[in-house]
């Protein structure tokens, strides 16, 4: 289960194609300090899988991916580690 | 980022469909950090004149209408979100800018110069080339 108390950031990328959500939480992440949790909602496919991928590949920490209870799209949330 | 993994792809078909989906993997390459060299050649680098872009005038096949249809991000506007996040190149093949009589300023912006293959050689020498 999702603790929202320690997103800092919420990206809502829900309607936007492949790679739109990650492309959004890749600028986002950029801009964001070390330490902060991101969160992306996407209803792209692709997301559950490729933010994950992203996520390991550069090196942050993946808090969570989960299906929202609420609808159809995924929750991601990423901290920033460097 | 000299040491930075690098990824170069190679347009060559004007559809739409393998300039959307290199330009899709090349901005997800340069914004995991990967160096990226586009090299445009034969009929894809008319697809990279401004004068193509203004008047859409684009090769669509079923996937590539559906894209527009659906106001998905054309390729150049990821190539260009793509280069404020990694580092991306867009290089013109010289000789199709020689053969048609285009100059640098009738391409995109997102184009960075003209080269030919020895110089694209160069760059994508050690990393991975792809061809679309």
């Amino acid at each position: 289960m999702s603790d929202l108390a320690q997103v800092d950031k919420t990206v809502d990328a829900r309607g936007s194609y492949c790679p739109g959500p990650l492309m959004e939480l890749i600028k986002t992440v950029k801009a964001a300090s070390v330490g902060q949790v991101i969160e992306v909602l996407s209803s792209d496919q692709g997301s559950a899988k490729d933010i994950p991928e992203w996520v390991k590949k550069v090196g942050h920490e993946l808090i969570y991916n989960e299906k929202a209870q609420d609808g159809d799209y995924w929750r991601i949330a990423v901290k920033k580690v460097k | 980022m000299a040491d930075a993994p690098k990824l170069s792809l190679v347009l060559m078909s004007p559809d739409m469909e393998k300039i959307h989906a290199g330009a899709l993997m090349g901005s997800i390459a340069a914004a995991s950090g990967m160096e990226v060299n586009f090299f445009v050649t034969m009929d894809a680098l008319k697809m990279f004149l401004k004068d193509t872009v203004s008047k859409m005038d684009f090769k669509l096949g079923e996937v590539g209408s559906k894209l527009m249809e659906k106001n998905v991000d054309p390729f150049y506007k990821m190539i260009e979100d793509a280069k404020e996040m990694g580092e991306l190149k867009v290089y013109a093949c010289s000789l199709v800018v020689d053969v048609m009589g285009w100059k640098k300023e009738d391409m995109l912006d997102i184009v960075d110069d003209i080269v030919g293959v020895t110089a694209f050689f160069g760059m994508a020498e050690g990393g991975q080339i792809m061809v679309l």
